[in-house]
């Protein structure tokens, strides 16, 4: 891309295509019209395989030095799901897309590439990536925590929904001798409390059920 | 002889300070005066608000979010609500968009201002301090008129706002603006004209375009260097749209985009005339209609169940684009994940290029100059690192040390 100039919201995902072929899927582009003259925020997701992740970032960083607004992640059960939220075209107004990079790490196996030498900036949110979720970033230059306090245990990861997340966060974040430090911890009831709203859905719909027979009787 | 290297000292600065909301620690590596390295280590009172928000339902996160910080309360709210009504389709009325654009506008002239005052006290001019936070009352006065409180608005919901401003208070916002346009002159005299002043914050704290850009750093701390970057603009949210805005960096009004000290702070004051405008424009263009789209509260609860979805909100914070991304599951009351990310996180990384090559008696201008949420110079250890013993100062002592340095400037200038 020339300086200066910028790239619309469907040049930007043929420029994806074109750098990564099929290894870039789900793409889906959004528009959310604003104000009285109806501007719109465009919005971009797409997904990309983890061995092709810094080759999609490298795409972006040919346009311009990229900006990552941050990363954010989540626990989804078989597999971690890092977003990389992008900002394309800053400095040109209204033509501002965000490019929200989706990447899916196993669990087994929840490592990622660093892509500090393409965008210096993202070391603030990798390292709290390592810290919050549990993910290994690769060659990441400088991997010491950032947010947790130092005693706070090396295997547990507030944003996981399994055994290694936790019930209670504040049980964590003080000193040792707290009582409460070594209690076992209860599994995070996520999935008790579907169940349970499940079985409320049910019993209601049964109870609606029988008012009705009632009714008809 | 010993050799330069060994003679380094480590001064760690924080991380405690009760008055402060965010606890910080900066890491300093100095030979003699100079700095030589500097490393921020956030974190030291980390409140676990992302996972708070994950275990509340939407709702109850409305309250949580403005909680995040105590000077932009505003921000926050409005991007997690924003990033819910992506997440779920709702659209919020277009008096809303205006109404959430004057607050956020009436937030960013109260940072600023109270900014202004913090860097001058950092650099020893406490009358300068009192003038601000004095004159910045009558803006708080206005957000507590509209709102009913001076922090903590909660104004937001999902769909629009939950206040309205009618035109019986419109003279009085027109009076509170027409306040600060007759005191802008005076503003820009003490900060930009007085020469110490000048001399403490022209070439301080410079911050280059490339690592600007580099470093993804945000708002009037790169927009300084001559950075063009600035959400109301690129990506215009609310009713921004509807405006005629401009990037406010130096080189529009004939200066140099330097990045140092002095050109965040003529950033900044130019902000504020921009606020004034921006603000006067929406009440004037206001159009009419409902407050919000969701009245009925047990419809919006049903949308806020029943339906899935993930949505980002931005905004250009008074410190810089902040952003939230939110994601919504059907079948489960709580949020499944929330993001939080504010403006000072990435300005973090921009501390190391402005640190190196200045001196101790800088630390406190140059931290504060990014408008941080700390200003925890609460107390400072030096390590010597040869024989390991450790000095500590205190806020005072690092305070002083700056207004000392400002003083010789001054009596320098006399002769």
């Amino acid at each position: 891309m020339k300086s200066g100039s910028s790239l619309s919201i469907d040049e930007l995902e043929n420029h994806f295509k074109k750098r990564l072929g099929d290894d870039v899927e789900d793409i889906k582009k959004e528009k959310i019209r604003e104000g009285l003259k109806e501007k719109a925020i465009e919005i971009m997701w797409l997904t990309v395989k983890r061995e092709r992740f810094r080759d999609a970032v490298n795409a972006l960083a040919e346009l311009h030095t990229p900006h990552l607004s941050v990363t954010s992640g989540s626990d989804m059960g078989e597999h971690i799901e890092l977003i990389y939220h992008f900002q394309v075209n800053y400095g040109h107004p209204g033509k501002e897309v965000s490019v929200n990079l989706k990447v899916h790490l196993p669990k087994k196996d929840p490592t990622i590439p660093t892509i500090t030498d393409i965008v210096p900036g993202a070391l603030t949110t990798e390292r709290e990536k390592q810290e919050f979720l549990g993910v290994q970033v690769k060659n990441i230059p400088d991997s010491r925590r950032l947010w947790l306090a130092d005693e706070f245990p090396e295997d547990k990861y507030p944003w996981r929904w399994d055994e290694t997340g936790m019930e209670d966060m504040s049980r964590y974040v003080h000193d040792e001798e707290d009582e409460t430090f070594d209690k076992p911890i209860a599994k995070y009831p996520r999935k008790k409390e579907v169940e349970e709203k499940g079985k409320r859905k049910k019993s209601m719909e049964e109870k609606k059920k029988k008012k009705e027979d009632g009714d008809q009787i | 002889m010993k050799e330069k290297e060994e003679t380094t000292y480590e001064v760690p600065i924080g991380p405690i300070h009760p008055a402060l909301k965010e606890p910080f620690l900066i890491k300093f590596k100095l030979d003699g005066e100079e700095i030589v390295d500097a490393e921020a280590r956030p974190g030291m009172n980390h409140r676990g608000i992302e996972f708070m928000g994950m275990h509340r339902n939407p709702m109850k996160v409305i309250p949580l979010s403005e909680r995040i910080c105590g000077i932009c309360s505003i921000v926050h709210q409005h991007m997690f609500t924003t990033a819910t009504e992506h997440a779920l389709g709702i659209e919020p009325t277009n008096r809303a968009r205006y109404i959430r654009t004057i607050m956020c506008e009436l937030e960013r002239i109260h940072s600023h201002i109270l900014w202004a005052g913090v860097a001058a006290h950092e650099i020893g001019f406490d009358t300068h301090l009192h003038f601000t936070w004095k004159i910045r009352e009558k803006v708080m006065d206005l957000l507590e008129y509209i709102a009913g409180n001076r922090v903590n608005y909660s104004m937001w919901t999902f769909g629009g706002v939950r206040r309205d401003i009618t035109s019986d208070m419109y003279p009085k916002v027109f009076e509170t603006l027409k306040y600060y346009e007759d005191l802008y002159e005076k503003l820009e005299d003490i900060f930009l004209d007085d020469p110490s002043i000048k001399m403490r914050t022209q070439d301080v704290g410079v911050l280059t375009k490339e690592d600007a850009l580099a470093l993804c750093g945000v708002g009037p701390t790169v927009r300084a260097s001559g950075v063009k970057k600035d959400v109301r603009i690129d990506q215009p949210y609310a009713a921004y749209g509807d405006l005629d805005l401009d990037y406010v960096i130096p080189s529009r009004y004939g200066f140099e985009n330097k990045g140092d000290v002095f050109s965040k702070t003529l950033v900044r004051l130019k902000e504020l005339l921009q606020s004034i405008e921006i603000i006067k424009t929406c009440v004037e263009q206001m159009p009419e209609g409902e407050m919000t789209s969701e009245p009925k509260k047990a419809a919006l609860f049903n949308k806020l169940e029943k339906r899935s979805g993930e949505g980002i909100g931005r905004i250009e914070a008074p410190r810089g684009e902040a952003i939230h991304y939110v994601r919504l599951v059907e079948g489960r009351s709580d949020i499944d994940c929330w993001k939080i990310r504010a403006s000072t996180y990435n300005n973090l990384a921009t501390y190391r290029p402005m640190f190196m090559g200045e001196q101790i008696a800088d630390i406190p201008i140059i931290a504060a100059c990014i408008d941080p949420c700390i200003g925890c110079m609460d107390r400072a250890e030096i390590i010597d690192v040869d024989s390991g013993e450790v000095e500590t100062y205190t806020k005072e002592e690092l305070h002083e040390l700056s207004v000392k340095k400002t003083e010789r400037i001054k009596n320098r200038g006399i002769k």
